[in-house]
């Protein structure tokens, strides 16, 4: 009992440590964040990438980048200046149908995103 | 549930069950680099396959991902992946196939059949990289029937060094030691396509027919620029936008090896390392979109008719100088592509007469991208081989329903010394 009892605060202890302001819901493809806690400009983004982004891609994706730092794809560090050149990237793909006002906003929640999930 | 978890056994039945039916295009678009790095085909494409800037850099990057090599090295390879970065072997088998099928209509077809669902071909293609050291690519035509045929026509591959008794079914063949003793120089040795053009003839939205400037044969000469051959050429990427390329070419019958050379030079845009231009989020410029790419290319070589002893007789020496540029802007894509050549006998002749040829090649294409993945492109042709000149009129519309499903049609109106003629041509490919 006195093991279980290690062994689940261990684990619970991890998990809030590795991801605190990140609140996921679901798995898989239809993974989603929570947004309820953000602040209202982050809301308002976060529409934008729930819409655009998931029209290409799952949000899964972004997601687990931002939770590992680690881009699932390309194996390259996500930070700061990696959320702006995939914004960039995506601003430039002609079937994105991103303006910049968007991939402003998306880069932005990126962002905010990152702090959160390193406090 | 069935089809998915056995989507991938559906799949491939299907394909087997339905080649019959379809006819081929080989491409460097492979599912197996789609496999290999978990992403999709618009990674690399727009309407496969054709290439995006960053298809381009994977390309000129030995098919290995910008910005990886030498991680794999400092131990970044996932856990319980050791065994394939030790090996350096592939963690899937890198092998693709494509298929398709054309229907193509000839309102002055020589034989009366004006409708012609003949044509159809599966090609098999493998690439990858061994440990990022090491690039590699193939082509193999397993089997094509119909106007396609590269057995019964004189077709680009026919002009590769072929062993006798063998066709020409291994179009490509070829590995790349990237950056060659830490030098930034890439070796490439095989049957690969020397690289003149800035396109590979695969890597076009309509490979069929290729552009005439780079396509184009004079006489009785098999050569073409963009045919595939048997050489070791040299190239590199200096800065992250300037690429060069040289190589010689090893053919039947010659007593020295043909040589050519590119180079290429690329304004705004994605650089040739895949890496994003800096673009201001608040503030517009052209260079937000823009990109031009600029290239030069030039070819000499020699070429015969080679009797029952294997030796070259009569023999052609030939050139080819050439310049390019694409255009990119937004949805808008242009290309431009000119060719100027001279043969000293391209009949073979015992009394040898030269000939100059030109060809220029324009084309406009515009992508009609989400929610409809469509392409609506003109091109226009010019092609004066030493017997007139002609003129190539082509319409056409692309359409991709999924990223590995490409459907096209194309209305060509030639003007030509002799008459006009207009071929309707339709397509459709997939890759799996």
């Amino acid at each position: 009992m006195k093991k279980l009892l290690v062994t689940m605060l261990l684990v619970a202890a991890t998990a809030t440590s590795a991801h605190a302001g990140l609140k996921v819901i679901g798995r898989g493809d239809a993974m989603r964040l929570d947004p309820s806690s953000f602040p209202p400009a982050m809301k308002a983004n976060y529409e934008i990438v729930r819409v655009k982004c998931v029209k290409c891609h799952t949000l899964e994706r972004t997601i687990v980048a931002i939770q590992t730092g680690v881009a699932p794809i390309s194996g390259q560090p996500f930070d700061r200046n990696a959320t702006k050149a995939y914004g960039i990237k995506m601003l430039r793909k002609p079937d994105s149908n991103m303006n910049k006002a968007e991939v402003k906003a998306s880069v932005d929640l990126m962002n905010y995103l990152l702090s959160e999930s390193e406090k | 549930m069935f089809l998915k978890k056995h989507t991938s056994a559906v799949m491939f039945f299907l394909g087997v069950s339905l080649a019959p039916l379809l006819v081929p295009g080989h491409a460097d678009a492979i599912p197996a680099f789609s496999r290999q790095h978990k992403t999709e085909c618009s990674t690399c494409h727009t309407i496969y396959p054709e290439l995006n800037e960053f298809g381009d850099a994977f390309l000129k990057n030995g098919y290995v991902w910008p910005h990886k090599k030498g991680e794999a090295a400092k131990g970044a390879e996932p856990v319980g992946n050791e065994w394939a970065a030790i090996s350096g072997l592939p963690q899937q088998i890198p092998i693709s196939l494509t298929a398709s099928a054309d229907l193509a209509y000839d309102e002055d077809a020589a034989d009366g059949n004006k409708v012609d669902l003949s044509a159809r071909s599966i090609t098999l293609q493998a690439g990858g990289s061994f440990r990022d050291l090491v690039g590699f690519f193939a082509t193999y035509n397993l089997y094509s029937q119909g106007m396609q045929r590269a057995s019964t026509l004189s077709t680009p591959a026919a002009n590769t060094n072929v062993p006798p008794g063998n066709t020409p079914d291994l179009d490509e063949l070829f590995i790349v030691w990237r950056q060659a003793a830490g030098t930034p120089i890439n070796v490439k040795v095989g049957r690969f396509e020397p690289k003149l053009s800035l396109w590979k003839k695969s890597n076009r939205i309509l490979p069929v027919p290729s552009y005439a400037s780079t396509t184009y044969r004079v006489g009785f000469s098999p050569f073409s620029s963009d045919a595939t051959e048997d050489g070791v050429e040299l190239n590199a990427l200096l800065g992250n936008r300037l690429f060069v390329a040289a190589g010689v070419v090893d053919r039947n019958g010659q007593d020295r090896e043909d040589g050519y050379g590119h180079i290429s030079y690329k304004i705004g845009g994605t650089d040739l390392k895949g890496q994003e231009p800096e673009v201001d989020l608040e503030h517009d410029s052209i260079w937000d979109f823009l990109s031009v790419t600029l290239g030069g290319f030039g070819y000499w070589g020699q070429n015969g008719e080679l009797d029952g002893d294997g030796i070259s007789r009569n023999r052609n020496n030939f050139r080819r100088i050439g310049a390019e540029a694409d255009i990119l802007y937004k949805r808008l894509h242009l290309k431009g592509s000119g060719s100027f050549g001279r043969d000293s006998n391209p009949d073979f002749s015992l009394f040898a007469a030269s000939v100059d040829s030109r060809a220029y090649t324009l084309e406009g294409e515009y992508y009609l991208g989400a929610p409809v993945s469509l392409v609506p492109l003109f091109r226009y042709e010019y092609l004066n081989a030493g017997y007139g000149s002609v003129k190539r009129l082509t319409p056409g519309l692309a359409y991709a329903p999924l990223q590995n499903l490409r459907l096209s049609l194309e209305y060509t109106h030639s003007i030509a010394p002799e008459g006009t003629g207009n071929i309707a041509f339709a397509s459709i490919a997939f890759s799996l």
